[in-house]
């Protein structure tokens, strides 16, 4: 719809945009699943995008990231129109993901996992791929990613004998050893345990203030305390977008996320996309509570 | 209207012939689609059902009658016993059955001569059918009018039984959702044996039928399974219809393209096969990128959807490329004098935690460097040990070895199966061949060149290969191998057809030396270029290159999402794997001092990719090892047991996919140290099932 800045609170003047999106429309066959979003974040805005299963916030992610390519529209990257950029070239120019499916290289140690996804932005990336000691400076940067995410202890273990919250934090740092500006979080807190979680809010919130980043999550939980701002998308449409307290309390987001949510919920717990079953008492409690 | 009249019983010979290729493809596609075994013994079915009713055949219905019921049933019995075979395997993936299938292929056929001869059997129709009918004024044979009548019936209960009766339904849902089949109480293994069975017998019957038009012979199996593939490929294993549109297109290449233009209708048939692999896997690429969301694409809106992002995308190029930088350039430029240090060096930095020494103990990086070294020194005492014959095998072994190599680095580590190194390995051959023919006698200048020349063709064919991922790359080299063999047979002048070459001048080892003639003074120059060849891909593939490739080959999606461009990658490497298998084909030239067409024909690129299983996918040391085993065996054990080379073969591909389901290389991990490869764990890559192929995504049977 229409382009909707994002005041957050702790940015008093409105910076340039980082990212903006106007019009952006993917269809597949019949079925949109993005149908004319638009979308304008600042420098360190912390955007959440939620909304139903099969709303399209993977593809709005997926869009962004450009592993697809949307039918309309534009996306436009500090003023740089980058509706058509490959992917890798749009991660040099700043842009990090993490994935829902995870993506984690197997056969190769934790450390080299993280060694990789930082390589193309390392300032010593040349001649990395032949030289063994500049290979070793990359080692260094990398070492501090997986410090931040807690599994500096593993460094040396194949990625493939990682349990499920593990591998998503060597996912979550992989995204971060790129040094982003715009950072694509689909939905970080997946398969993860209460305590996983409280240490995904502790990493997520002590990233640099210049990072902006968007995050599709169905813990609500977890995008009250990230987000100051939220768009909710379904059947591909943005439905609201505003501040986060607004919208969580908007009547129809009410009816269309949550009663969606946990009636459908049980129904379609999939893997991955196991939305609001869990936490829903507890969640709406603290919602309610911040909100009022 | 000449011409027409002209061409008009070779293009309803198409029809006969596209008939037959429908009945037999149909059932590799059903057993593809909805078994997920790519069947490399199907053309084997069709022969079983070919001699049968061969035998059969006595000039009466009854006779035809007696050969379609028992070649049918022979042929559904051995497409049973296949699903048996295959089932254990289902977990490790495509190319574990593909080996296994083409092993049993080369068991079957060898039986098949035992029993039937070697010699083309002759089949006796019907004598109702046995004479010639006068269609619009020219006599035709009346059994091929028969013929298509058959077959169209054959199909059309074919089609019938897939799409209107319950167990088609079970068969199409196996090829969908295999779980699901078994949530409703069917079980997916029956559906396996029951298709495989189905599978075979409906080329045992085409075997039977189509006898007097693809006759039971030696060539038949390898013929009609080449074919099948074709059609299967160009089908695309969505529709039947689809299927029967590419058999009968094909049938008219075959016939009609031959009367019409004989020399241009071998690269007709795996051109076009290519040309719709590449398209294909085009458009079919923003399919695969958005997961789970919303329902697979028609096809046009697809293909609509990719042209219009291809347009937009053009002007893109120019502002991108740019980004070349870091691109690996050539990685040949390495020098060797780093070589020890690698192969001692543990591969990670021990600057931040000292874990890899805790793995590695002590004389540990000896330890993984001790098969090389043994390997070498064996190598160097070969021909103190063996007679003049042996060590003239032990070279060719040592080329087939770097062929095996390249395979490795391309199946291995950047995740791209292929049967089409046999193509760059042809180039180097022919162009060494035709440089010693110039007068070009020097080894180095020889080998150099030939690596030149593949390494051209492969960046040439390499935009074809890297776009697609699993069976479709096997599928697409093979294309590429078999378009190379069609060049290879026509362009006489430079490749001397199917005679071959012979008699051009010995190579010389350095400048100023004399033509190398002795076995032993070859297998020497043999084997230095190959330790060089070697080393120098060791050191490249154990830098953090060799990262670059796991990384994509494991992760690619977050290679991309990182910034790698992967596509450069994998081009490079392809590029490189083309420039080694070059210079084993030059090595081969020299050593063999002949060439013929099936020294570079698909049997060498299976024998390539067996002997890379039979290392452990990963290991350089183990591909070598491999070619050295398949070497022995196809030419040193078989001498002592003549004509049974292929029988030896095909046990030897049994028994690796079922004794050694992670190679040599598996053997070793056991203990601490870890394969010859980039990671211990590196080598399980098969034993997970490989990414779904672009193009067809657990390919349906539906029409």
């Amino acid at each position: 719809m229409t382009p909707a800045p994002t005041p957050a609170a702790s940015a008093p003047e409105p910076a340039p945009p980082v990212l903006d999106l106007t019009r952006l429309t993917r269809r597949y066959g019949t079925l949109t699943a993005v149908d004319d979003v638009g979308l304008r974040l600042s420098a360190g805005a912390r955007h959440a995008v939620i909304g139903p299963n099969g709303a399209g916030k993977t593809t709005l992610l997926n869009l962004i990231a450009g592993t697809d390519r949307p039918d309309h529209g534009t996306i436009t990257l500090d003023g740089t129109d980058i509706t058509v950029t490959p992917t890798a070239r749009r991660s040099r120019l700043g842009i990090a993901r993490s994935f829902q499916q995870l993506s984690v290289i197997a056969d190769l140690s934790v450390l080299d996992n993280i060694v990789l996804a930082g390589w193309p932005h390392h300032p010593k990336r040349r001649g990395a791929w032949r030289s063994p000691s500049r290979y070793r400076l990359h080692t260094e940067s990398a070492g501090r990613h997986l410090e931040t995410v807690g599994l500096a202890d593993l460094a040396h273990r194949p990625a493939s004998t990682l349990s499920h919250g593990q591998r998503r934090m060597l996912d979550l740092a992989a995204a971060l050893a790129g040094n982003p500006r715009l950072l694509l979080l689909d939905e970080p807190a997946a398969g993860l345990t209460d305590g996983d979680i409280g240490r995904l809010l502790g990493i997520l919130g002590g990233l640099p203030a210049s990072v902006a980043v968007i995050l599709v999550e169905h813990h609500v939980e977890v995008v009250a305390q990230l987000a100051s701002s939220v768009t909710v998308l379904a059947a591909g449409k943005v439905l609201v977008t505003g501040p986060t307290q607004e919208v969580l309390a908007h009547p129809e987001v009410r009816d269309a996320y949550h009663g969606t949510g946990s009636t459908a919920g049980p129904g379609h717990a999939r893997g991955t996309g196991i939305p609001t079953v869990r936490p829903s008492a507890t969640e709406a409690a603290s919602v309610t509570e911040a909100r009022g | 209207m000449d011409l027409l009249d002209a061409h008009l019983i070779p293009a309803v010979d198409g029809v006969a012939f596209g008939l037959l290729l429908f009945v037999v493809a149909a059932g590799l596609s059903l057993a593809f689609g909805t078994a997920g075994v790519l069947n490399l013994s199907h053309g084997t079915l069709y022969a079983i059902g070919a001699y049968t009713g061969a035998e059969l055949s006595d000039g009466t219905w009854g006779g035809l009658a007696l050969g379609l019921a028992a070649g049918t049933a022979a042929a559904c019995v051995a497409g049973a016993g296949l699903s048996a075979a295959t089932a254990p395997l289902a977990r490790r993936g495509h190319l574990a059955q593909a080996l296994l299938t083409f092993g049993l292929a080369l068991i079957g056929g060898d039986l098949l001569i035992q029993f039937f001869g070697a010699d083309e059997l002759p089949v006796r129709v019907p004598e109702a059918l046995d004479s010639s009918v006068t269609l619009l004024g020219h006599r035709y044979p009346a059994y091929r009018l028969c013929f298509i009548v058959m077959a169209v019936l054959l199909a059309a209960f074919g089609t019938w039984v897939l799409t209107r009766t319950r167990m088609g339904a079970a068969v199409r849902a196996a090829a969908d959702d295999p779980q699901m089949l078994a949530a409703t109480g069917h079980s997916p293994r029956a559906v396996h044996t029951g298709v495989l069975a189905a599978a075979g017998a409906l080329a045992g019957a085409a075997g039977v039928l189509g006898a007097p038009i693809i006759g039971p012979g030696p060539g038949t199996s390898e013929t009609v399974l080449m074919l099948s593939l074709v059609v299967v490929v160009l089908g695309g294993l969505r529709s039947l219809w689809a299927t029967f549109f590419a058999a009968v297109a094909v049938g008219e290449v075959q016939t009609l393209g031959v009367s019409v233009a004989p020399d241009l209708a071998p690269y007709l048939l795996f051109a076009a096969m290519a040309a719709v692999l590449v398209l294909r896997s085009r458009f079919a690429e923003p399919a695969t990128a958005h997961g789970p969301e919303g329902p697979a694409p028609d096809p046009v809106a697809r293909l609509r959807s990719h042209l219009a992002a291809r347009l937009r995308r053009r002007p893109r190029g120019a502002a991108g490329s740019g980004a070349a930088a870091e691109a690996p350039g050539a990685v040949e430029a390495r020098e060797a004098s780093e070589g020890d240090r690698i192969v001692i060096a543990p591969r990670t930095g021990r600057s931040l935690l000292p874990a890899w020494t805790g793995r590695l103990p002590g004389g540990a990086a000896w330890r993984q460097a001790a098969p090389l070294l043994v390997l070498l020194v064996v190598l160097i005492a070969l021909p103190a040990l063996l007679d003049a014959y042996s060590i003239s095998l032990a070279g060719s072994a040592l080329a087939l070895g770097l062929l095996a190599v390249s395979v490795t680095i391309l199946t291995g580590y950047a995740g791209l199966p292929t049967l089409g190194q046999t193509a760059p390995f042809a180039v180097g051959a022919y162009a060494t061949a035709n440089l010693a023919d110039a007068g070009w006698t020097v080894g180095p200048v020889q080998i150099v060149l030939s690596a030149l020349a593949a390494a051209v063709f492969s960046a040439v064919v390499g935009p074809a290969v890297i776009r697609a991922r699993g069976t479709t790359v096997l599928m697409i080299t093979l294309a590429i191998g078999e378009l190379t063999g069609a060049v290879v047979n026509q362009l006489k002048s430079v490749t001397g057809g199917a005679d071959g070459l012979v008699g051009f001048p010995a190579t010389r080892a350095l400048w100023g030396g004399e033509g190398m003639l002795e076995e032993s003074e070859l297998y020497n120059y043999a084997l230095v270029v190959a330790v060089v060849a070697v080393a120098v891909t060791l050191l490249v593939l154990r830098s953090p290159a060799g990262k670059l490739l796991t990384g994509t080959r494991g992760a690619e999606a977050r290679m991309r999402a990182s910034g790698h461009p992967v596509g450069r990658y994998l081009l490079v490497a392809h590029v490189c794997a083309g420039a080694l298998a070059g210079v084993g084909g030059s090595l081969m030239v020299t050593v063999q001092q002949y060439l013929s067409p099936a020294d570079v024909g698909f049997e060498i690129a299976a024998f390539a990719l067996l002997a890379v299983v039979i290392g452990g996918t990963t290991s350089v040391i183990g591909a070598l090892l491999g070619a050295g085993l398949i070497v022995a065996t196809r030419d040193w054990v078989a001498g002592s047991w003549p004509g049974h080379g292929p029988l030896l073969l095909g046990v030897l591909f049994v028994a690796t996919v079922y004794v050694l389901p992670r190679g040599l290389a598996g053997l070793r991990s056991g203990g601490s140290g870890g394969g010859s490869g980039p990671s211990r764990d590196a080598s399980r890559a098969e034993d997970q099932p490989p990414p779904a192929p672009l193009s067809a995504p657990a390919g349906k049977v539906s029409p």
